[in-house]
């Protein structure tokens, strides 16, 4: 099949969380707290598909992201693209069905992403460093449920629940 | 000798070529792309948007008749207040017209305010911008002024098909002619990178070295008709410290802002009846 099903589904709760963390930042906005929680999104569909279905699932989840957000258009896209292939080309060294590297990788890719983020409009330092140390409080209790409802829709929607076969090393 | 295995470079070459490929891509295919994800994405936005409203409908629902009667007698007061203003107000204006004739001055820029819901508040150590419920629908435009009950909000960035960016006087990119109200002479203000947990604040600079602020008599910044995007006389904020600045020359100091910017639910956008037309209008 030429589209796993399972980049729908990925794509879909990537929309989905991005959706509920700019709700949850919008109601943060009046104490001035801001939550990056953009690193889960690539960690699934890096660790899952194969090449084809995730450079699709991450194209278009980091198209979405760079619509949602006032950062330079194309800032996410081309920055996921590049740490999803890192981590897709590396996937054989994490276990993709125990939610332990997920975490990991999931708090590094949002280090990565609030890096970008500093390097592409360079603000306050106490500011960025307040709002990764709470993104990061955040996404310890987001990412595994973030996880386990991406196999839990992987189950009910009857698509394959195991990662596609490693890449070549 | 092992084979050396190409096909796994794949992921690597094919990242290069997007790379690429979205280099050279012209900047209106990528504008393209942005507006329609970003129109894609808004009817989102608007629903979750009424449903707060409904929330809110609900809630005052719920509310005893002695609340609400209580809540109509005190509109009622406000109401007899403001029409008080008002005819005072059109007094003045009847006034200044006049004087204004007699004086021969250019006419004034005149504005349509549209109220808008707020729909997303966008404030980190990046970016500084609100989304509102209205776009083009209502024909708000680009680098028209917001305004709320409090003063200055921002200026309008970006207008989709139905819901509008608004840049916020606290973000680093929003810099505006004002004036202390006291005194007719024109400042610089800019906003400032937020620090986080603080009352928003932002930055006065080119005030003459005469100026005195301090708590006790802490000076009003407000805006003024010069760059036409705002009326002038709407409160900014205020300024407690002057310091000379960077030049020598001028003074620069901090403007603290209205803390309701942080949480503001309704706003107005200012529309120009008559745009600016900088062939015919800039001498």
């Amino acid at each position: 099949m030429f589209l796993d099903p399972r980049v729908i589904i990925l794509f879909g709760t990537n929309a989905l969380l991005l959706f509920l963390s700019l709700l949850v930042n919008s109601s943060l906005a009046s104490f001035s707290l801001y939550l990056v929680l953009l690193g889960p999104m690539l960690v699934l569909p890096a660790l899952y598909l194969n090449h084809r279905s995730f450079f699709l699932c991450i194209l278009t989840s980091g198209l979405w992201v760079d619509a949602a957000l006032p950062a330079t258009f194309g800032l996410f896209t081309c920055g996921f693209l590049v740490l999803g292939t890192l981590i897709s080309l590396a996937r054989i060294r994490f276990r993709a069905e125990h939610n332990y590297h997920p975490i990991l990788l999931a708090h590094a890719a949002n280090l990565f992403c609030i890096a970008l983020l500093t390097i592409a409009a360079g603000q306050n330092h106490f500011s960025v460093l307040l709002t990764t140390l709470i993104s990061h409080v955040a996404l310890l209790v987001v990412a595994p449920w973030f996880f386990n409802l991406e196999r839990l829709l992987f189950e009910l929607c009857h698509v394959d629940t195991e990662p596609d076969d490693f890449p070549m090393l | 000798m092992a084979k050396l295995r190409l096909d796994k470079f794949k992921p690597i070459v094919a990242l290069g070529l997007f790379l690429a490929a979205w280099w050279i891509l012209p900047a209106v295919a990528k504008s393209f792309v942005r507006v329609s994800f970003t129109e894609f994405q808004a009817p989102a936005w608007v629903a979750a948007s009424y449903l707060d409203d409904l929330e809110g409908f609900w809630a005052r629902r719920s509310h005893s008749k002695i609340e609400l009667i209580e809540a109509g007698q005190e509109l009622a007061r406000q109401k007899a207040f403001y029409q008080l203003l008002d005819q005072r107000n059109k007094t003045l204006e009847t006034e200044v017209t006049r004087l204004e004739s007699i004086l021969k001055l250019p006419s004034r820029r005149e504005f349509r305010y549209e109220i808008a819901r707020v729909i997303r508040r966008d404030l980190s150590a990046w970016w500084q911008q609100i989304i509102i419920r209205k776009g083009e629908d209502y024909g708000i435009t680009e680098g028209a002024a917001v305004i709320f009950s409090g003063g200055v909000v921002g200026r309008v960035v970006e207008v989709n098909a139905f819901t509008s960016r608004v840049e916020l006087v606290t973000s680093p990119n929003f810099r505006m002619a004002a004036s202390f109200e006291s005194d007719g002479r024109p400042v610089v203000f800019q906003g400032v990178p937020q620090s986080g947990f603080g009352t928003p604040a932002g930055e006065v600079r080119d005030a003459p070295q005469d100026l005195i602020a301090n708590t006790q008599h802490p000076l009003r910044l407000v805006s003024t008709r010069l760059g036409g995007t705002f009326p002038p006389g709407l409160m900014i904020g205020n300024v407690t410290w002057l310091e000379p600045g960077s030049s020598g020359i001028f003074q620069a100091g901090e403007v603290l802002l209205d803390a309701r910017l942080l949480s503001l639910n309704e706003v107005s956008v200012l529309i120009p009846l008559n745009p600016l037309d900088f062939d015919r209008d800039v001498p």
